[in-house]
């Protein structure tokens, strides 16, 4: 294979990863690549192998594109859509970001469980509520004819104002979880790969 | 190591002008031995040009062919300097930390 091709067969394969991006910003970064490329190449010493070993497989190299550009989405975004997107790509670079994970599912869960309990009271009243009883807290939805409500003592408390403290609490915990995961994105880091086998002198942090 | 040192280190490359992303990684290696590999370089000034810390342009260069250089805005001039002051801060402050560090180690060199 002639270098050009090879060159060619890179960038291609980095214009194919790059997806989700808008045809400009993903003709620019292509674009800078491939003058870094021919760049290095000048010098007669480097050879095109040690190139492509020092900006990584083209995949690899797209995946940190689109990671940076998905967290500095996310990180003024409100749509849970591109916060949990950006969650589950953090969650594949470590335990940081898989616990990051795991706040943004139960955040969203809980908030989304509120506002079903909210929407199905006027359609389930008899079944939908916050029972309390002695030895018993039991905030729970009962639905279909084959459950039975709880006997007394076990009552339930809230009545119909069970729909606006659904709403606001499934309102809070939608915010919340949104305006937590919007801080926790700014705090997001790469982890920051060393070429030490082609450098001599010692890397002395660790970023 | 405290966060954002990278992007530090990135925006005070560029403190006393534009650069291309090859020269950025010759500066820091040069100036702070720190090595980054080329495809780390490029998403990360891509972030800081999304951030609005950077602003890149195509210029035509003498070498034949353009190149996309890189220039702090006024927000990333802030960015770096509160950086840079509070990475002082923090190293001055290790600095006390390791000083007994190294004076135990002297002790041991020339025993008595």
């Amino acid at each position: 294979m002639t270098p050009d091709k090879q060159i060619n067969d890179y960038l291609s394969q980095l214009r194919a990863a790059l997806k989700g991006m808008t045809v400009s910003e993903r003709e620019d970064i292509v674009e800078e690549i491939r003058m870094h490329i021919r760049e290095r190449m000048a010098d007669p010493q480097c050879s095109l192998d040690a190139v492509f070993a020092g900006l990584g497989p083209a995949h690899e190299l797209a995946q940190q594109y689109r990671t940076g550009v998905l967290v500095q989405r996310a990180r003024t975004s409100i749509s849970p859509v591109v916060i949990l997107r950006a969650a589950l790509r953090w969650a594949t670079t470590g335990i940081e970001g898989f616990i990051v994970f795991v706040i943004a599912i139960i955040g969203y869960a809980t908030g989304v469980i509120f506002l079903l309990l909210a929407l199905m009271k006027p359609f389930f009243p008899a079944n939908t509520g916050l029972w309390v009883g002695p030895n018993e807290f039991n905030f729970s939805i009962r639905m279909g004819a084959t459950m039975t409500n709880p006997a007394s003592p076990v009552h339930e408390v809230l009545g119909w104002w069970l729909i606006p403290v659904c709403l606001v609490l499934g309102s809070l915990s939608l915010a919340l979880t949104t305006k937590l995961l919007q801080f926790l994105m700014g705090r997001f880091r790469w982890k920051v790969p060393f070429s030490a086998a082609t450098h001599t002198r010692p890397a002395m942090m660790t970023l | 190591m405290r966060k954002g040192c990278l992007e530090m280190a990135v925006l005070a490359s560029l403190w006393r002008g534009r650069l291309y992303g090859l020269e950025i990684l010759r500066v820091l290696e040069r100036d702070s031995s720190l090595v980054l590999s080329e495809g780390t370089i490029y998403p990360i000034l891509n972030r800081l040009r999304t951030e609005g810390l950077v602003q890149s342009e195509w210029v035509e260069a003498d070498a034949g062919h353009p190149r996309k250089y890189y220039e702090l805005t006024g927000t990333g001039r802030d960015r770096a300097t509160h950086m840079a002051e509070a990475w002082t801060q923090f190293s001055a402050a290790l600095g006390c930390l390791i000083e007994p560090v190294l004076n135990g180690q002297r002790k041991v060199e020339q025993p008595q």
